[in-house]
C-alpha cells in the first residue's frame, strides 16, 4: 500500500529521522549536564535509544506524508485548536486520555483477556521505558549522600530532587520499579500466550513476526532483567555480568525493531484522538446527505475531506451521469451493484417475460 | 378443566418465549469442540445434513455438511441457527402440574405426573369410553416416534382417536398422489430436477419455505429450463422466474386445467404413455372442454395469455418437472388442485424417469415418514389402511394383539379437536403439536381446550397450547435423541444424537413407554432405544406401501440415506418411483382423475371483500414454539406483517407500517401493514408463526377439505381496516410472544 | 486457498439471510456478522442483494487508510484492519466502492469479511457461501462455474473513471467484460417494452390484461 514513494518522500523522511536523533543527542549531552552525569556502561542503550529516534522520525515522516494521514493530522489540529473550542476540547482530552489510553475501554469491549494482556503490557512498559530512558540518557542519578550510606539522592537534570533513607517504602519502590513493571508486563504476557494458544480465531490469524516475535523480544527483556535481581540478592551476584549482558542485547533489539515492527503502534495510536475530535466535529456540523436516498451517511467535512484524499491518490469517481460517487452512501453503493448486475441478466433474457429497454441500462457491454 | 391457571403474560414471564441471542457457552472460540455430530436439521422437510459441534454435552455451533448429498452443506438461517435451541433457558426440565386459577403451574415429581396421566385415561374412558381419550402427535417426530405413538394410541390406549398435525401439512398432496399414482410420496429424487427443461412450481414460496431447493431450480435454468411460478405473491424465485402466474388464492385449477385444455388443442399429449400406462384419460379429456383459456384465466384470476404461455412452455418440452407445496394444499378442495397437477404431468408422459418429474415439497421436520408409521386415524404402519382386515391382521401379528383389540378409523385433528369441543372427547395426550398457533380459528380452539378433563402435553417448551395442560412432561429436542426421519425426496435419514437431555427431562419414546407400561401394555413397550423401536417398524411396513424392511441404521449411514420402498437388504432402495411406467395401483396403472374447480367455503363478499392468505418466513419454523426463542432468527423478521398491495392499501388509507386489523368472521389481528407491489391488489397475507393477537389463525377458517380434512389456510373473506398501535397486555410482550416491537 | 474462488451472482438472491447468519458463526467474526445483505427496496420488489468483500488487487479502502491499518495476505485477502492500528476513523467505510467494511463503535475498529480467513486458510469454504441456499454466493473452481453456470465470470469493475480489479468474481451474462457503474439506478423495476410500459414487478400490473 506504500504508494508512489519519490525520493523526495526519501529524503524528508531521512532529514526528519536525523533531525529527531540529534535532539535525542542534544538532550543526552544537555540533560546529563555535558555528560557529567552519563554513565558510560549505559552507552549501548542510549546508543540503541538515538538510532530507535532516528527511525521513529524517519517512519513518524513516512506516515504522515500519506494523504489520508495528512488530512486527519492537519484537521485533527485544526479542530483541536479552534479557539472556541479550546476549553471545551481539553476537557474532552483529558477524558478521552483516561478512558481510551489510560483505562483502554475499546480493547476491553474486543475481549477481556485481550484488555486485561494489552493493559500489564502497555503500561508495565510505559513504567519501565519512564525510568530506564532518563536512567541511561543521565538525565536522572541516585547518589548516597555524602553525609550517610543510607540516604539516597535523587538528581534529575543534575537538579537535586529528593532523598530517602534506604529500607523506606519509597527506597523499596525506587531500586525495584523495574522489577515491579517486568511483573506486570509478564503478567501480560501470560493473558496473551493464554489467549494465542487456545482462542481458535487468534490461532489462525496470527503469524510469527507480527503477533508472537514481540512478545518474545518483551519476555527476554523481563526476564533477562528479573534474573539480574535474583543474581545481586539471591545468588551474590553469580553471572551477573552475563545477564547483564543477554539483558542489554534484548533491549537494544528490541529499541531497533521499535520503529519498523508493531510496537510502532505506540506512537500511531495517539492519532486515534485526533479522530475523535474530527468525528466530533463532523456529528455537531453538516451532514452529508446521500444522493440516492437521500439519508444521512456521514459528516459533510469527512466527505468533502475524502475527496480531496481520493483526488491525490488518483481515484477518480465521477460517474458518466455526473454523479461524484462518493455522494453515494455504501448502502446505496451495494444496492446499485446488485440492480446493476441484475440489469445485465434482464437486458440477457433471464427474468419475467419482456426484457427492459435497452436505454434503461446503464450497465453497458464490453469494455 | 384445562385453563391456563396464570393470564398469558406471567406465564410468559416464567416460561417464555424468550429469545436468546447468545450460543451456550458466549462467542466462545477457545479450544475445539469435543466432537462433531453429523446429523440434519430439525427445521422442515428438507432435512438437510449439518455437522453439530458438541462441547461439554451442550450443541455450541455448527458446521456445514458438504458430504451430504441432498444439501451439499447449504443450509438455510433456521438451519444455521437451529443449534441455539439447545441450552434455552427456557428448557422445561421438570413435569409441571396446572395448580389452577391464579396458582399457576407447580413441579411434581416425573412418578405423580405419570401416575396422574394414567389415571385420568382410565378414568375418562371408564366413564366415557375408550374413544373418549384422544392423541394429537406431530409431524416434526421421528419415524420411531411416529410408530410408537399410533402402537401406543391403539395398543395401549386403545382410543381409536389419533391424529396428527401432518394433517395441517401434507394429507391433500398425500391424497391426490395415492389416488392417481398408488403412492404417497414425492415420484422423484430432487437430482432429477437440473435435468428438467421446464419446471412448473405451484404455491410455494421456495425461497422462504424450502430455501435449499432454489439451488436445484437454477441449475436447471443454467440447463436452459423455463420457470413458471403459480403464486398470489411475486416470491424470490418468482421475481426472476421465465412466467410468474399471480394466481388468485384457490384459482390453480383453472390454470392446470386451462393448460391442460391448450395440450390437448394443440396435441401435446403423450397418447401411447397415457394408453399404455392409465386409466380414465377418456373422461378427464372430456371434462377439460370447458376449460378454454378464457374460461380457466376467470377461475384462475389472471389473463389468459399467461396461461397459454405456460401452455407452450409445458406442452412440448421434452422433460419436465411439477413441484407443490401448501400454496395449492390448504384449501377444502387441496385434493382437487393437486390431482389437476398431477394430471397435467400424466398426461405429457414425462414421469417415471430421468429429468421427469414430480413432487410435492413436505413442509414439517419428518413431514414425509411420521406420515406413513400409523399416526394418522386411518392409517396402520407401513402406510396401511386401518379398514382393510388384510392390512389389520398383519399388524395385530407384529404387535402380538388380536385383530379385533385394534380400533377402526377415528377422528382426524380438526374434527377431533370439534369433538373435544362438543364434549364427546374429555381426554386429550398431545405431543409436538401446537394448535393453539397452528389450527384455524384461534378462538374455537381455545375454546374447545378449555373444555377438556384433563389434558396432558408433552413438549420441551412450555408452548402456548401447553399453557392449557393439567400437566406438562418435559420431553426431549432432536439433537436429544437418535432416530430416522424421511426426508422430502422420500429418503430414510439418521438423526444422530449429539447431546444427553438435560437431567430432569425424558426421551419422547420414554415417556410413552413408562405411561404404556402403567396402563398394563409394558410388555408391548419394553423399547430400550429407538433402534429397537426402528426394527419393529422395519417390519410392520414389511410389504406395505412404504416398505423400510431392508433398511438398516447402517445402510444409511453408509448410504447417507435410503430410498423407501426397500423391501430386502440386497435392495438398492428406489430414489424414482413409477419407472417403465409401472405405477403402484394393483393394476399398475396410473388413475387420471377428472377436477372440477369449485368455490373456496368462502370467498370474499361485500362485507368481508378481501382475500386473507396466510404461509411462513423463512426465519420460523412452523407455530414458532422453537425458532420464535432463537433471537437471531426472530430478529429477521420479529412480527407478523400484513402484505398488501398499494392500490388497495390507497383505497382503505393505508400507509406503510400503519397499524392494521385483520378481521373475519371468526376473530381479528392487529399487525404492522407492509404496502408492497408484489402482491394481488385483492388478497393481503400474513405469516401464521406468531400466537394470540398475532395469530393469523384467528381469522382463518375451519373448513376441511372432504377427502384429506386438511384445512383451507389459504383463503378466506376478510375486512381490513387502519388500527391504532395496540396498548393492551399482550401487545406489551416482547414480539416473541406475541407482543408489539 | 488453493485454486478455489469466490462467485457472486447477485440476481440468484432470494433474501434468506442464511449468509448473514452463518457469518456471525465464522470463528474470527464471532456473533458479528461482517456480510451485508440489502433488502433493495421492499415497496416495489422483493430484490435483495449480497455483498462480500470483493478482495479488490490494489484495495481502495487500505489507500485512503491514514493508520496503514489494513492489510493483504499473500493470496490477495484484504483482512480487517489491524486492531493495533485502526483509529477508526471510517475512511474505508466510506471510501469503498463495494461498500464493504463496518465500523463498530464498541470496538472502535473497522472489520470486514475476510473471506473467513479461518477457514480458507486451511482448505475450508467461506461461512456464507457454504450455505447460501440459491449459492448467489459461491466458493468453488473457476473450472466448476464455467461448467455450470451460463454466462461468464469477471473481476473487472469501473466506478466512473476509476478501474478495480478483484479477486472475487461476478457471474454476468456472456460477453460481457466488465461492469460499468456509470450512473445511479433509483428504479428497482423493469418496464416492459410494449406501447403501454408496465412495471414488470408491479403484480396488478401484471393482471391487466
Amino acid at each position: 500500500m506504500e504508494r508512489n514513494r519519490s525520493s523526495s518522500d526519501v529524503l524528508r523522511a531521512t532529514c526528519w529521522g536525523l533531525l529527531v536523533a540529534a535532539l535525542l543527542i542534544a538532550g543526552i549531552y544537555i540533560g546529563s549536564r555535558g555528560l557529567r552525569d552519563f554513565d558510560p556502561a549505559l552507552v549501548p542503550y542510549a546508543g540503541a535509544s538515538v538510532f530507535a529516534a532516528f527511525g521513529i522520525g524517519y517512519r513518524y515522516s513516512m506516515w504522515l506524508q500519506r494523504p489520508p494521514t495528512r488530512m486527519y493530522w492537519f484537521r485533527g489540529w485544526q479542530v483541536f485548536l479552534r479557539p472556541s473550542r479550546i476549553p471545551g476540547n481539553i476537557v474532552r482530552w483529558i477524558k478521552l486520555l483516561l478512558k481510551e489510553i489510560l483505562a483502554q475501554n475499546f480493547i476491553r469491549n474486543r475481549s477481556r483477556v485481550r484488555w486485561a494482556s494489552h493493559w500489564f503490557i502497555s503500561w508495565g512498559c510505559l513504567l519501565a521505558a519512564a525510568i530506564t530512558f532518563p536512567l541511561s540518557f543521565g538525565w536522572v542519578r541516585f547518589e548516597t549522600a555524602r553525609n550517610s550510606q543510607e540516604i539516597y539522592d535523587a538528581y534529575v537534570f543534575g537538579i537535586h530532587l529528593s532523598s530517602f533513607r534506604l529500607g523506606t517504602p519509597m527506597a523499596l519502590l525506587a531500586f525495584n520499579v523495574l522489577d515491579i513493571a517486568a511483573v506486570m508486563v509478564l503478567i501480560g504476557l501470560f493473558f496473551a500466550v493464554w489467549r494465542r494458544a487456545r482462542d481458535r480465531s487468534a490461532l489462525a490469524e496470527q503469524q510469527f513476526s507480527q503477533d508472537l516475535l514481540p512478545l518474545v523480544m518483551l519476555f527476554a527483556i523481563c526476564i533477562t532483567g528479573l534474573l539480574l535481581t535474583v543474581s545481586t540478592h539471591l545468588l551474590r551476584g553469580a553471572h551477573y555480568l552475563f545477564l547483564a549482558e543477554l539483558h542489554a542485547v534484548a533491549v537494544i533489539l528490541t529499541l531497533v525493531y521499535l520503529p519498523f515492527g508493531k510496537f510502532f503502534h505506540l506512537f500511531q495510536r495517539p492519532a486515534q484522538l485526533g479522530v475523535d475530535f474530527y468525528k466530533h466535529e463532523g456529528a455537531t456540523g453538516t451532514r452529508a446527505l446521500c444522493v440516492r436516498c437521500g439519508q444521512d451517511y456521514a459528516s459533510l467535512m469527512h466527505i468533502d475531506d475524502l475527496k480531496q484524499v481520493e483526488a491525490q491518490l488518483g481515484i477518480r469517481y465521477r460517474l458518466k451521469d455526473g454523479t461524484h460517487y462518493q455522494n453515494v452512501c455504501p448502502a446505496c453503493r451495494r444496492k446499485n451493484l446488485g440492480l446493476t448486475q441484475d440489469a445485465l441478466w434482464h437486458a440477457a433474457g433471464r427474468g419475467p417475460v419482456e426484457p427492459p429497454q435497452p436505454e434503461v441500462l446503464s450497465a453497458q457491454k464490453g469494455a | 378443566m384445562a385453563r391456563p391457571p396464570l393470564p398469558i403474560p406471567e406465564l410468559v414471564h416464567s416460561y417464555g418465549p424468550h429469545a436468546m441471542r447468545v450460543p451456550a457457552g458466549g462467542w466462545n472460540t477457545i479450544g475445539e469442540p469435543d466432537k462433531l455430530v453429523k446429523t440434519h436439521c430439525c427445521f422442515c422437510g428438507q432435512q438437510c445434513g449439518i455437522q453439530l459441534k458438541v462441547k461439554d454435552n451442550k450443541v455450541v455451533g455448527l458446521e456445514p455438511w458438504e458430504d451430504f448429498p441432498f444439501n451439499q452443506g447449504k443450509l438455510c438461517p433456521k438451519g444455521v441457527k437451529r443449534y441455539m435451541q439447545n441450552e434455552h433457558i427456557d428448557r422445561l426440565t421438570t413435569p409441571l402440574e396446572n395448580a389452577g386459577a391464579g396458582a399457576g403451574f407447580r413441579p411434581i415429581s416425573w412418578d405423580a405426573a405419570l401416575d396422574r396421566t394414567v389415571g385420568e385415561i382410565r378414568r375418562i374412558q371408564q366413564s366415557y369410553g375408550n374413544d373418549a381419550f384422544a392423541i394429537l402427535t406431530g409431524a416434526s417426530l421421528t419415524n420411531e416416534k411416529a410408530y410408537l405413538m399410533g402402537k401406543f394410541a391403539r395398543v395401549a390406549v386403545r382410543t381409536a382417536n389419533i391424529d396428527y398435525n401432518g394433517r395441517l401439512c401434507m394429507v391433500s398432496a398425500g391424497a391426490a398422489s395415492k389416488k392417481i399414482f398408488g403412492i404417497d410420496r414425492s415420484a422423484n429424487p430432487w437430482s432429477d430436477i437440473p435435468k428438467a427443461k421446464v419446471v412448473i412450481v405451484a404455491g410455494s414460496n421456495i425461497a422462504e419455505c424450502s430455501p435449499i431447493t432454489t439451488e436445484y431450480l437454477w441449475q436447471a435454468r443454467e440447463n436452459g429450463a423455463k420457470l413458471i411460478v403459480l403464486d398470489p405473491r411475486m416470491t424470490p424465485i418468482a421475481r426472476t422466474c421465465d412466467l410468474f402466474i399471480p394466481v388468485r388464492s384457490g384459482g390453480d385449477i383453472g390454470v392446470f386445467n386451462g393448460i391442460l385444455h391448450i395440450m390437448v388443442k394443440r396435441g401435446w399429449i403423450a397418447r401411447d404413455f397415457i394408453a399404455a400406462h392409465t386409466i380414465g384419460w377418456a373422461e378427464v379429456e372430456k371434462s377439460l372442454e370447458k376449460y378454454t383459456p378464457e374460461y380457466s384465466a376467470k377461475l384462475a384470476g389472471v389473463p389468459a395469455q399467461m396461461i397459454i404461455e405456460a401452455a407452450e412452455m409445458w406442452g412440448p418440452a421434452p422433460t419436465s418437472f411439477l413441484m407443490h407445496a401448501r400454496g395449492i394444499e390448504h384449501h377444502s378442495k387441496g385434493v382437487q388442485n393437486c390431482m389437476a397437477a398431477i394430471n397435467l404431468v400424466l398426461a405429457s408422459g414425462r414421469i417415471g424417469r430421468e429429468g421427469c418429474g414430480y413432487a410435492m415439497i413436505t413442509g414439517q421436520g419428518n413431514g414425509q415418514g411420521a406420515r406413513e408409521q400409523g399416526q394418522k386415524c386411518e392409517q396402520l404402519p407401513g402406510m396401511r389402511d386401518i379398514e382393510n382386515p388384510e392390512h389389520r391382521k398383519y399388524i395385530a401379528g407384529v404387535w402380538g394383539v388380536p385383530e379385533e383389540s385394534i380400533p377402526h378409523k377415528g377422528l382426524s385433528a380438526v374434527p377431533l379437536v370439534e369433538a373435544i369441543h362438543a364434549g364427546k372427547i374429555k381426554g386429550l395426550l398431545l405431543l409436538c403439536f401446537n394448535p393453539m398457533v397452528s389450527l384455524p380459528n384461534q378462538q374455537f380452539i381455545g375454546e374447545a381446550l378449555e373444555k377438556l378433563e384433563y389434558f396432558a402435553v408433552i413438549d420441551f417448551f412450555m408452548s402456548e397450547t401447553a399453557r392449557y395442560a393439567d400437566v406438562v412432561l418435559p420431553g426431549s429436542l432432536m439433537e436429544e435423541d437418535e432416530g430416522t426421519t424421511t426426508s422430502v425426496e422420500g429418503r430414510v435419514i439418521h438423526h444422530q444424537k449429539a447431546v444427553d437431555p438435560p437431567p430432569g427431562a425424558r426421551e419422547d419414546w420414554r415417556i410413552i413407554c413408562d405411561v404404556a407400561k402403567r396402563l398394563g401394555a409394558g410388555e408391548k413397550f419394553s423399547f430400550s432405544s429407538p433402534r429397537e423401536i426402528f426394527e419393529e417398524l422395519r417390519v410392520a411396513s414389511r410389504g406395505g406401501i412404504s416398505d423400510y424392511y431392508g433398511i438398516s441404521w447402517e445402510r444409511i449411514d453408509q448410504e447417507k440415506g435410503v430410498f423407501w420402498p426397500c423391501p430386502s437388504a440386497d435392495h438398492p432402495g428406489t430414489p424414482r418411483l413409477y419407472e417403465n411406467g409401472r405405477f403402484a395401483h394393483p393394476d399398475g396403472k396410473a388413475h387420471f382423475q377428472v377436477v372440477e374447480w369449485r368455490p373456496a367455503a368462502e370467498e370474499p363478499d361485500e362485507q368481508y371483500p378481501i382475500v386473507l392468505t396466510t404461509g411462513r418466513v423463512v426465519s420460523q419454523f412452523l407455530s414458532g414454539t422453537q425458532t420464535r426463542r432463537i433471537g437471531a432468527l426472530l430478529d429477521q423478521y420479529p412480527e407478523p406483517r400484513c402484505e398488501i398491495h398499494p392500490r388497495l392499501a390507497e383505497k382503505l388509507g393505508i400507509k406503510n407500517d400503519d397499524f392494521v386489523t385483520v378481521e373475519s368472521r371468526r376473530g381479528a389481528l392487529t399487525v404492522r401493514a407492509m404496502v408492497v407491489k408484489t402482491i394481488r391488489p385483492d388478497t393481503v397475507f400474513v405469516p401464521y408463526h406468531w400466537p394470540s393477537e398475532r395469530a393469523a389463525n384467528n381469522c382463518t377458517i375451519r373448513a376441511i377439505d372432504p377427502i384429506s380434512n386438511i384445512p383451507e389456510f389459504k383463503i378466506c373473506a376478510v375486512r381490513v381496516s387502519k388500527a391504532q398501535r395496540p396498548t393492551n397486555a399482550m401487545a406489551a410482550l416482547a414480539a416473541e410472544a406475541g407482543g408489539i416491537s | 486457498m488453493s485454486d478455489l474462488a469466490f462467485f457472486i451472482d447477485y440476481s440468484r438472491c432470494i433474501g434468506c439471510q442464511s449468509c448473514v447468519q452463518a457469518c456471525g458463526e465464522c470463528d474470527t467474526h464471532r456473533g458479528r456478522p461482517l456480510i451485508h445483505l440489502e433488502i433493495v427496496q421492499r415497496a416495489d420488489s422483493v430484490q435483495t442483494t449480497p455483498q462480500v468483500c470483493m478482495h479488490c488487487e490494489d484495495p481502495i479502502c487500505a489507500r485512503v487508510c491514514p493508520a496503514d491499518a489494513i492489510k493483504q495476505t499473500p493470496d490477495g485477502v484484504t483482512q480487517s484492519s489491524l486492531k493495533e492500528r485502526c483509529i477508526g476513523c471510517s475512511n474505508c467505510v466510506m471510501a469503498c466502492p463495494f461498500g464493504v467494511p463496518r465500523y463498530y463503535a464498541d470496538i472502535n475498529q473497522m472489520v470486514k469479511c475476510d473471506m473467513c480467513y479461518d477457514r480458507t486458510s486451511t482448505g475450508k469454504k467461506p461461512m456464507c457461501a457454504t450455505v447460501c441456499p440459491s449459492q448467489a454466493l459461491c466458493f468453488t473452481t473457476l473450472e466448476d462455474i464455467q461448467k455450470k453456470r451460463r454466462g461468464t465470470t469477471i473481476r473487472e469493475w469501473t466506478f466512473g473513471d476509476e478501474h478495480v480489479k478483484t479477486k472475487v468474481f461476478v457471474v454476468v451474462p456472456a460477453e460481457t467484460n466488465t461492469v460499468h457503474i456509470d450512473q445511479l439506478r433509483r428504479s428497482v423495476s423493469p418496464t416492459s417494452a410494449g406501447a403501454k410500459p408496465r412495471d414488470l414487478y408491479d403484480v396488478a400490473e401484471l393482471l391487466e390484461a
